[in-house]
Parts: C-alpha cells; sequence; structure tokens
C-alpha cells in the first residue's frame, strides 16, 4: 500500500465501540476491504489505523425468522447472502441482485453491510434492500438506534453513520417474505462491471415497488403502484425522480432511457 | 510490524509484516512467490486470484495480517515433481495460455470453480471467470481447456488435436 496504517483485530463489539468513541476519525473499520483498500490504494482515504471486525463473531451471524424477519450481520458476505437458502426462497431479490455483485472472488470477500454502508450510488445491494423496508441496527458506546436504508443513505458514499458508530446488522422484515421481483443491471461488459444504471423491482400482492441505482447521488425509491399500473405510468414517475450524470460509464441521455427499457422488462417479465 | 503464520502450498512460513502490506505484496515480496500477479491492484482483473481457507479471493484487496493461520493456494503448488496438474497441462494443450500473465489467476479460480462445480456448464465456466480478464486469448481457448478437463469436449473440439 502507499500509505502506512496499524492493524487491529478486536475480538469483542465493546473493543470497537470503544475505540470508536475514542478516535473514530482517524480511522476506519472494515471486513471485506474490497472498497476500503481500493480507496487506499487510491489515495482516497488515508486513515491511521484500520479495524478488522472479522474477529467479532456476532457480526458473522446471518438468520432467517418468521418472525423477525432476515438479519444480516455487518461481516455476512454478498456469497453467503446468496447461498442461503432462506434468502433464495423467502427475499428471491437479494439473491438476484447479489449474483450481479462484481466477481465471485470480490463476492466471497465483499459484504452486504458495507455496499451499504460505501454507499456508492452504483452499489447493488442498496435498491433491493430499499424495496424490502430494511433497516440498519446502529451501535455506539451510547446505546443503538434502529433507522431505515431510505433514511440512512444522504448522498454519494455519504450516510447518517457518525465517526463513533458500527452498524451491526440489516434486517428485513418478515412481512416481505411473500414479495418476488428481478433486477436489471447494465454494465459495459458481461461479467463483472459496476452498475452503469439499475433497475430493482419488488412485487407484492398488492404492489409494485421499484428502486433506481446509478442515477442519481442515492438510490432512488418510487413511490408504491398497484400491481394494475401501466409501463408508462411507472416510467413517467421514474423521470421525474431520477437525476442521472454524464461520466466515463455513459450519458445521462442513456441512463434515463435504459431505465425505462429496465421498468418495461421488469414488468413483462422479459430477459 | 505483525507476526503471522500462514501455510501456503503445504508449507508453512511465520515472518514479520509490515501492517499495511496486502497478501500479495506478501507472497510476491516476502515469500518470493512471483507466480500470482499484480494486475489492476483493484479486485478488477484476477490476475492475483489464490484460494485463501478454501475461497477464490483477490490477494490485492487482503492484508497480509488478516491471513494469520490460514492456508493459502497459489500457482506454484500446482506443478508436482517437475510434472504439470492436469488443468496446466490442458491449459498448454488447448493454447490456452499466451501472453501468461492472467494465467495464473485463472488457473486458482478455475480450480475452485471445479470443487463447487465438477462439471460446470459452458455458460457455468464463463460465469466462473467474470473476475479474471484475459487479453490475449478471447477466453475461448480457456473455455475448452476447462471443459476437456471436465471430459466435455468432443474428439475434434478445441485445439489440443493440432497440437
Amino acid at each position: 500500500m502507499i500509505h502506512d496504517f496499524r492493524y487491529v483485530r478486536p475480538e469483542r463489539l465493546d473493543e470497537v465501540l470503544d475505540l470508536l468513541s475514542d478516535r473514530g476519525e482517524k480511522g476506519c473499520v472494515f471486513s471485506g476491504g474490497t472498497d476500503l483498500f481500493v480507496d487506499i490504494r487510491a489515495g482516497m482515504t488515508t486513515p491511521d489505523y484500520v479495524v478488522d471486525l472479522k474477529g467479532i463473531e456476532s457480526l458473522h451471524h446471518l438468520s432467517f425468522d418468521k418472525k423477525e424477519g432476515l438479519s444480516i450481520g455487518a461481516c455476512v458476505t454478498v456469497n453467503e447472502l446468496i447461498q442461503h437458502e432462506a434468502v433464495k426462497k423467502h427475499y428471491s431479490i437479494l439473491a438476484i441482485a447479489g449474483r450481479e455483485l462484481a466477481s465471485h472472488q470480490i463476492r466471497n470477500r465483499a459484504t452486504v453491510v458495507g455496499n451499504v454502508v460505501t454507499a456508492s450510488p452504483c452499489g447493488d445491494m442498496a435498491s433491493p434492500l430499499l424495496c424490502l423496508d430494511a433497516e440498519a441496527v446502529i451501535l455506539s458506546n451510547k446505546g443503538s438506534r434502529n433507522i431505515l436504508l431510505s433514511d440512512f443513505v444522504t448522498g454519494v458514499k455519504s450516510t447518517t453513520l457518525r465517526p463513533d458508530e458500527l452498524v451491526e446488522k440489516i434486517i428485513v422484515p418478515s412481512r416481505m417474505i411473500d414479495a418476488t421481483g428481478g433486477y436489471k443491471k447494465l454494465k459495459r461488459i458481461r461479467g463483472h462491471d459496476l452498475g452503469v444504471v439499475s433497475v430493482a423491482l419488488l412485487k407484492r400482492k398488492d404492489t409494485l415497488r421499484f428502486a433506481i441505482s446509478s442515477a442519481a447521488p442515492t438510490p432512488v425509491l418510487l413511490p408504491d403502484f398497484p400491481p394494475s399500473a401501466s409501463v408508462e405510468e411507472v416510467q413517467a414517475a421514474a423521470q421525474q425522480a431520477i437525476s442521472p450524470i454524464d461520466d466515463v460509464r455513459c450519458s445521462r441521455e442513456y441512463r434515463a432511457f435504459m431505465v425505462n427499457v429496465f421498468i418495461e422488462r421488469l414488468m413483462k417479465g422479459a430477459e | 510490524m505483525v507476526r503471522i503464520t500462514v501455510r501456503v502450498n503445504g508449507k508453512e512460513y511465520t515472518r514479520e509484516v509490515v501492517e499495511s502490506r496486502t497478501l500479495l505484496h506478501f507472497l510476491r515480496e516476502d515469500l518470493s512467490l512471483t507466480g500470482t500477479k499484480e494486475g489492476c491492484g483493484a479486485g478488477e482483473c484476477g490476475a492475483c486470484t489464490v484460494i485463501l481457507d478454501g475461497q477464490a479471493v483477490n490477494s490485492c484487496l487482503i492484508l497480509a495480517a488478516e491471513t494469520d493461520g490460514s492456508t493459502i493456494e497459489t500457482i506454484e503448488g500446482e506443478a508436482k515433481n517437475g510434472k504439470l496438474s492436469r488443468m496446466q497441462e490442458a491449459f498448454h494443450n488447448h493454447h490456452a495460455v499466451q501472453c501468461g500473465f492472467c494465467t495464473p489467476g485463472m488457473i486458482m479460480t478455475i480450480k475452485d470453480l471445479l470443487r463447487r462445480k465438477p462439471k460446470p456448464s459452458r455458460d457455468e465456466i464463463i460465469d466462473g471467470i467474470e473476475g479474471n480478464f484475459c487479453r490475449c486469448t478471447g477466453y475461448e481457448q480457456i473455455i475448452e481447456a476447462v471443459l476437456d478437463v471436465t471430459g466435455q469436449l468432443g474428439k475434434k473440439e478445441g485445439l489440443r488435436h493440432v497440437r
């Protein structure tokens, strides 16, 4: 690495919270490291120390309960999520979207929570989790708070997380287990790539819910539609809600156009 | 500095390492195992793929310090007593190696894929190597090598017969 830092691997959660409370702004917590070490190498972040969370047993928990819903600990990798039987059965949209995240090697390390906390506009986990009304459980020395992911992400790589806080887990409510859905992602090459634009659709008995990534500073959750909604109606609402930009990967116009294409494909069940 | 002990290709190593050193640089510079390559250094090209505790990973995005107590497999563990592994042999037979830079990572990815899916379909192979870039072969020879090593290639298919 170009930048030098200390490596800390606590084994207890309270050690992490004490560390963050004392000098949280100087360090970075990580589990997979697939975003952090790219940023450090590029000189975009220069922490004095990094805190490896993988030594904390409780953060590896991935569990499903018909009452509590799905609980995804901070160290649960994307591959662990998408291979989990309850996820495939009850939250298929997460398995479909997770499969689109980077490559097998990255998915073996990258965590679901990390993908959300990084808060990149093109993260693959945020939009399906927004559709599912997922909440983050946030800990600090002062206690804990729960926050809907739609309130948690505030801008490009920015969230409401304070330097003394840690996202312990993400909870997906059990009322969503009847939902089906899909996820369409535009990328420049077959195989792994950052999303140029992507759309998630969650279908429930009485509602259709869409979330769009890489088309605004944060993932955008559209208001709920009835199942009878027309493609044009959803497309019009989507175009109102997004504010895509031109960048190295694609033009603003192309992003807006592909949002409409993906909405139509998702609603018609097309490939 | 932090002291770590790892088992690489069956051999145990204990070393003091700089805390910010990646697993990739540890393997190459501290252990002189230079088979594993650095391409992009950002988890995109897969040239640095090794198998860490049974999982294919990008060694450029992992700190050596994180791997204390781990078992690591690299390309150097493939050939035994001067004899290529079956996968290496298949790469050779099918001209799946041109410049060779992606080959160590590619072979480690495929080794992991075949442990999970002993007989992957062509599409599963393509999906399986999505995290490994090859800029020479156009992938076709690599896919044929995997099909061959898993007994799925007809007699006149692939490049084996033109050798």
